[in-house]
């Protein structure tokens, strides 16, 4: 398709349209070249008027300062360790409820998977005053579990992998069943590994999906040293340091992991978004 | 016959043990939070004594103008960026998901990448940008001559500036779902309006827009639905100033919980949000169930 349409002549709608977009997404992308530009420059280079387009002088004194003044590595562990913990569990108890609902006839399964699915659009933050309540009546306040558990009870997962389950034919858990397999059995050694794409896509989006929360883990990691890595950055806006390099050091270290994430697993992304999307 | 019955009942009992982990998550962490909140905001809360005052949160609410100017700002967030985020990534993956694929793999990269990186680096870059001493913003409206301009500080600015950069944000996740869409739609179509002579003009608006409409009231109510709980660009850009000219719902609730500590009211806002969202959902929710 693509091929017969380079041959013809383009229209020119369409190249206009085209050299906008472009033009769109480079503008769309130097708020983040300003960032890290800026974060190399020392603290007089950086609010100079008229501003260096490029960075005279390199310097990571910034970075040395980052990680020298606020426990970054820290943040960054907190966030690492939050986001994969939550993934590793909706992965878990997602994928044996998506089992469930997609091969095993029982009563009130759909009555039950519309609930599930119905709790997608509920954003946890409008919660936040209850679900404070019930995490520091548990004790949880500034803890890992405090961070983790309100994000596995959306049914995310569940959504994402029955649409996996739902493609793998019946006749399979019927074989296997009559080879005398157990239900669980069949679910881990068969059909989880079927279903290994819909993995990947569900940790990717996952991870990135706690990994950027902000408002739930604000409340939650209130101690410095609890703070997850995108708390702690925003923290920087209020730091008594007025050099704005190193609050542009603070926020660059905090891109890095996700856009190394995105460059890696790019085409994860499409098709973990796609299959969560409407098929037609 | 009994060993019908009995495999009919362990198939029951195999799936509520399958599905049990992920409901008792799902009833802690969801369902009581939104049954609590209701409860909580028909009561005045101070530290370990609750009173019940029935509909006081709420009444205290639409006596606040605060609340009526939070709530308004929420709507005009969500229509138009909404808006802006479903037309702009429409025009954006019509004029490009039938060209050549590193350059439609560079575009859905680029306008994504801010997405990724999230709205908390991307509101520190734009408020150093938009910083009025020594942003670039700044600077370059001074070097063509329209003087000093600080467009978070102004209550006529302010708005048109968020909306921008939420939009800008964001607009990427709809452009890589309406690329994956119409790459998707069959060939057949396109090839029937070549030979029929249609111009590109007509094959997005007859053939392409309409194909993608179940995309487009996913990308619609995803939108809706993240654009009624903005929070992070209002707390790091604005702080909900000028004189609470940018305040949102969702930063409304927050100060209201963790701030002033008037939690019964901060749970009123959240079971009013609650609804809305429900209402909004609806839609989204019968394709979803139809769809299965």
């Amino acid at each position: 398709m693509a091929k017969i349409k380079n041959k013809k002549k383009l229209e020119k709608f369409d190249i206009v349209s085209n050299i906008f977009i472009f033009l769109f997404a480079l503008l769309n992308l130097f708020p983040l070249y300003w960032l890290f530009t800026s974060s190399l420059k020392n603290s007089s280079d950086v609010v100079k008027m008229p501003p260096d387009w490029w960075p005279t002088s390199i310097t990571f004194s910034n970075y040395m300062d980052i990680f020298r003044d606020q426990p970054a590595l820290k943040w960054a562990f907190n966030s690492m360790y939050v986001s994969g913990l939550s993934t590793i569990i909706v992965i878990s108890i997602g994928s044996m409820a998506a089992y469930a609902f997609s091969k095993i006839e029982f009563k009130g399964r759909n009555v039950i998977y519309i609930v599930f699915v119905s709790s997608l659009m509920i954003p946890k933050e409008i919660m936040i005053v209850p679900l404070f309540r019930i995490i520091q009546d548990f004790g949880m306040v500034n803890t890992y579990n405090g961070m983790i558990w309100p994000n596995v009870a959306a049914a995310f997962g569940v959504f994402l992998l029955k649409g996996f389950f739902d493609t793998t034919p019946a006749a399979l858990r019927e074989a296997a069943r009559i080879d005398g397999a157990s239900e669980w059995k069949i679910f881990t050694r068969i059909m989880l590994p079927i279903i290994k794409p819909g993995i990947g896509a569900l940790f990717i989006l996952n991870f990135v999906q706690v990994w950027n929360d902000y408002l739930w883990q604000l409340v939650v990691g209130q101690e410095k040293g609890m703070k997850t890595l995108m708390v702690g950055t925003a923290t920087l806006m209020q730091d008594l340091n007025p050099n704005f390099a190193y609050k542009m050091a603070g926020a660059t270290v905090a891109a890095i992991p996700m856009l190394v994430i995105f460059l890696l697993f790019q085409r994860f992304f499409t098709s973990g978004m796609t299959a969560g999307a409407v098929k037609e | 016959m009994k060993l019908l019955r009995n495999s009919y009942v362990k198939e029951n009992i195999t799936g509520y043990l399958f599905i049990l982990p992920q409901m008792l998550v799902f009833l802690a962490f969801l369902v009581y939070p939104i049954l609590e909140g209701i409860r909580l905001s028909l009561y005045r809360i101070n530290y370990e004594s609750e009173k019940f005052v029935g509909l006081d949160n709420y009444a205290t609410l639409f006596n606040d103008p605060v609340f009526f100017k939070a709530l308004f700002n929420t709507i005009v967030f969500v229509v138009f960026i909404v808006i802006l985020t479903v037309g702009f990534a429409l025009f954006v993956a019509s004029a490009v998901f039938d060209k050549n694929a590193k350059y439609v793999s560079f575009i859905r990269g680029s306008y994504y990448v801010p997405v990724m990186v999230s709205m908390v680096v991307m509101s520190m870059v734009w408020s150093f940008l938009l910083n009025p001493a020594n942003g670039l913003i700044s600077y370059l409206s001074r070097d063509i001559g329209l003087g000093n301009v600080n467009l978070l500080g102004n209550q006529k600015t302010v708005l048109p500036v968020i909306i921008f950069v939420t939009f800008a944000t964001n607009v990427g996740q709809a452009i890589i779902l309406y690329i994956a869409a119409m790459i998707g739609v069959s060939k057949d179509l396109f090839e029937a309006a070549e030979i029929d002579g249609a111009s590109r003009w007509q094959v997005i608006r007859k053939i392409l827009i309409p194909s993608v409409g179940p995309s487009t009231t996913y990308i619609t109510i995803i939108n809706i639905i993240a654009v009624l709980k903005i929070f992070v660009v209002i707390q790091l850009l604005t702080g909900g100033g000028p004189n609470n000219s940018s305040v949102t719902l969702m930063y409304y609730l927050y100060n209201n919980a963790f701030k002033y500590n008037q939690l019964g009211v901060a749970s009123a806002v959240g079971v009013i949000m609650f609804i809305v969202t429900l209402l909004l959902s609806v839609p989204q929710l019968r394709s979803m169930v139809k769809d299965k």
